[in-house]
């Protein structure tokens, strides 16, 4: 079922060249250009801190920013990938070149943003524990792992991108029914608040309600983020750890999904 | 050696209301068990190979299966039924320039181009030089896409196209693109793809071309073939097929108009041969009569009648009327005949288009004119550019001119 992508290293120019398309036509034109990548992840957190600060917002900011990060990737990803393949009618119908290449360009594309942005907040981090005595920055062994966590993440975009462009081939509607799925979704993640108040709040009714939250996969990768940035523990949950197995699965399957279906594209668009 | 061998080859679409259906109405259909889609054969049992050198043309109707066809030997789509064998790396001019982006710049859009098609960076490297000379575009090639035109646009993907210098070239009506010296350029191209010995698949609507490039042709008529074999047998078929359409009112250029005040109508039209015969289908040489049945209805004092011929790009070939003609027509009121005779046709092979005009003498009502509405064919012997042909005689140095007698001789072909 693979065996298409065994050619893949064939076509690592022309992923490079799309990645490269992606990154150049975002801020083409922009003075500043390339620098954006950096400035809006910049200018992000210091307004949250400029608010969260002045209007004592009990909230604990390191927290949210990893947070909105790490959503970020993952939401950017997802809203591209609808028209990863109805955006290029021409491109499919017209080349011989495999069609996995282009969600898989939007990802790194976005992927490359969102390095540049951990770059931008490891660097904000050490800033804001200067001017904050308060806080105390705990930097562990867990960022060691940070680049398993970063591929977790990726796979599991990956194989969600793959299968929603495919899907918007046949299915008009999954591009309007995208912004709700990742509304629900933003706020069964734990971004705009920690995960122990999904632990305190739903104790009382039992705990298979958090063990059903957990599964959620992008609510265990952002644990993971914050354990490897600011050093909060992750839940020792079979389910946590189930939760982490499922992006490998979803990339299998959504890839699985879209080398299936990518011989009949040409003739939907 | 057969480069490529199709057997059986069938492709079948699904045809919907409207592509991409929604959610909604596909699930209330799946669990209905409603069968809402049609299938369409968009090709049907093709069979045919083409060897190693060999240069294919493809043509038939519009909606005929001719993309369809080339996409799959392309491989960007696959065939429902049969198989198909393809050796060696095609490049497929089917659209030039798919994947340019317009906020890239010329240089940018040949990369991204290059390997969009499956060229190395390191070939691309190498021949950049070469490519950015072939477009002609100079220092444009540092500018954005968005700021060129299109015939640039078009030219820089064709220079792309063919520095991946494959095998096996497949081509979809782009040699009509771009101003004439690409044009040129671009058929010297292919022209030396050919006598290089690489294998060319043309799609065309232009029989000059297909005659002047092909050894070979398939004609596809809603996704059959109808006829393969040398070009002339092929080509002579086709036309006479899209005449008996015409003659049947077909719809020609699809600019076909019809307007005026309408004191005067045109009811019947008839075009004939020099013997005689109703036909849309004359050789050169031939002459061509048009018979106008009209109906005044009231009288209309010194009305003129005029004519034009227009070629398939729409360019006048001839036109004239009765007024420049000095044929005086009083009056005329009720049923009337008229008829005028083009003597031994000059054209060249190809499509033209009668259009016919009845208007008052200072030209200010126009009581009925049917633009492009006429459609006839001409079959000419003799071949060269342009419209008209007009007898040459090639002579060196001093030599007399032995064979005064030219190919195309008026008296003798209007009577065979």
């Amino acid at each position: 079922m693979f065996s298409q992508l065994r050619n893949i290293s064939d076509w690592k120019d022309l992923i490079r060249n799309l990645v490269l398309r992606n990154l150049r036509i975002r801020y083409k034109g922009s003075t500043l250009g390339f620098f954006w990548t950096m400035i809006s992840p910049l200018f992000m957190m210091v307004i949250y801190f400029v608010f969260i600060t002045l209007l004592k917002i009990p909230i604990d900011l390191p927290q949210l920013l990893v947070g909105i990060l790490v959503w970020q990737f993952f939401v950017m990803c997802l809203s591209d990938s609808v028209n990863a393949i109805t955006g290029y009618p021409s491109l499919i119908k017209r080349t011989y070149s495999p069609k996995y290449v282009f969600p898989l360009s939007m990802v790194l594309a976005n992927l490359v943003n969102f390095l540049l942005s951990l770059v931008v907040l490891v660097v904000f981090l050490f800033i804001y524990t200067i001017v904050t005595p308060s806080y105390h920055l705990v930097i562990g062994p867990g960022l060691l792992l940070l680049p398993l966590i970063v591929l977790l993440q990726t796979a599991l975009i990956l194989g969600l991108s793959n299968f929603f462009s495919c899907l918007n081939v046949y299915f008009k509607d999954i591009e309007h029914i995208m912004s709700i799925i990742l509304l629900a979704w933003f706020f069964l993640s734990p971004i705009m608040y920690p995960l122990n108040l999904v632990r305190e709040k739903t104790g009382a009714i039992g705990p298979w309600v958090f063990n059903l939250y957990i599964i959620n996969p992008m609510a265990s990768i952002v644990t993971c983020y914050r354990y490897a940035f600011l050093g909060i523990p992750v839940p020792f949950s079979p389910f946590f750890f189930l939760s982490l197995l499922l992006s490998p699965v979803i990339l299998i399957a959504g890839t699985l999904i879209f080398l299936k279906k990518e011989p009949y594209f040409a003739d939907e668009l | 050696m057969n480069v490529i061998q199709v057997k059986n080859l069938g492709k079948k679409f699904r045809l919907r209301h409207a592509k991409g259906q929604s959610l909604k109405a596909t699930l209330i259909d799946r669990i209905l068990h409603r069968e809402t889609r049609d299938d369409f054969w968009a090709l049907k049992n093709i069979s045919f190979s083409i060897g190693e050198g060999e240069t294919i043309g493809v043509i038939g109707p519009n909606g005929s299966g001719k993309t369809t066809l080339l996409s799959i030997l392309a491989r960007t789509m696959v065939p429902t039924i049969g198989s198909l064998e393809v050796r060696g790396q095609v490049s497929c001019l089917l659209e030039l320039g798919a994947g340019f982006h317009p906020d890239l710049t010329g240089r940018e859009n040949i990369f991204l181009n290059a390997a969009i098609m499956g060229i190395p960076r390191s070939v691309i490297e190498e021949k950049f030089d070469r490519i950015v000379e072939f477009s002609g575009l100079g220092q444009f090639i540092e500018t954005p896409l968005r700021f060129y035109s299109s015939g640039m646009s078009v030219r820089l993907g064709f220079s792309v196209a063919v520095a991946a210098d494959p095998e096996i070239l497949l081509v979809d009506e782009v040699l009509s693109v771009g101003d004439e010296a690409f044009q040129k350029k671009s058929g010297e191209r292919m022209r030396e793809f050919k006598s290089r010995g690489k294998t060319i698949v043309v799609v065309s609507h232009d029989m000059n071309l297909i005659r002047n490039f092909c050894d070979q042709v398939i004609y596809l008529r809603a996704g059959e073939v109808v006829r393969q074999g040398t070009t002339d047998q092929v080509i002579n078929r086709y036309i006479e097929d899209v005449q008996a359409q015409l003659i049947q009112g077909g719809a020609g250029l699809g600019v076909t108009h019809e307007w005026g005040s309408r004191e005067v109508e045109i009811k019947s039209v008839t075009l004939t041969d020099g013997r005689g015969k109703p036909t849309a289908n004359l050789r050169a040489g031939d002459d061509l009569n048009v018979t106008i049945d009209f109906f005044s209805k009231e009288r209309i004092e010194y009305p003129v009648f005029g004519f034009a011929i227009h070629d398939a790009d729409r360019v006048l070939c001839f036109g004239s009327n009765t007024q420049i003609g000095d044929y005086r027509i009083p009056s005329i009121e009720g049923w009337g005949r008229l008829r005028f005779r083009l003597a031994s046709l000059p054209l060249l092979t190809g499509d033209y288009y009668l259009s016919l005009s009845i208007h008052s003498q200072d030209h200010l009502t126009n009581y009925h004119r049917q633009e492009y509405f006429y459609p006839f064919t001409v079959l000419s012997s003799f071949r060269g550019e342009g419209v008209f042909s007009i007898p040459v005689t090639w002579m060196m140095g001093e030599q007399e001119a032995l064979n005064a007698k030219s190919r195309f001789d008026p008296k003798t072909s209007g009577e065979d």
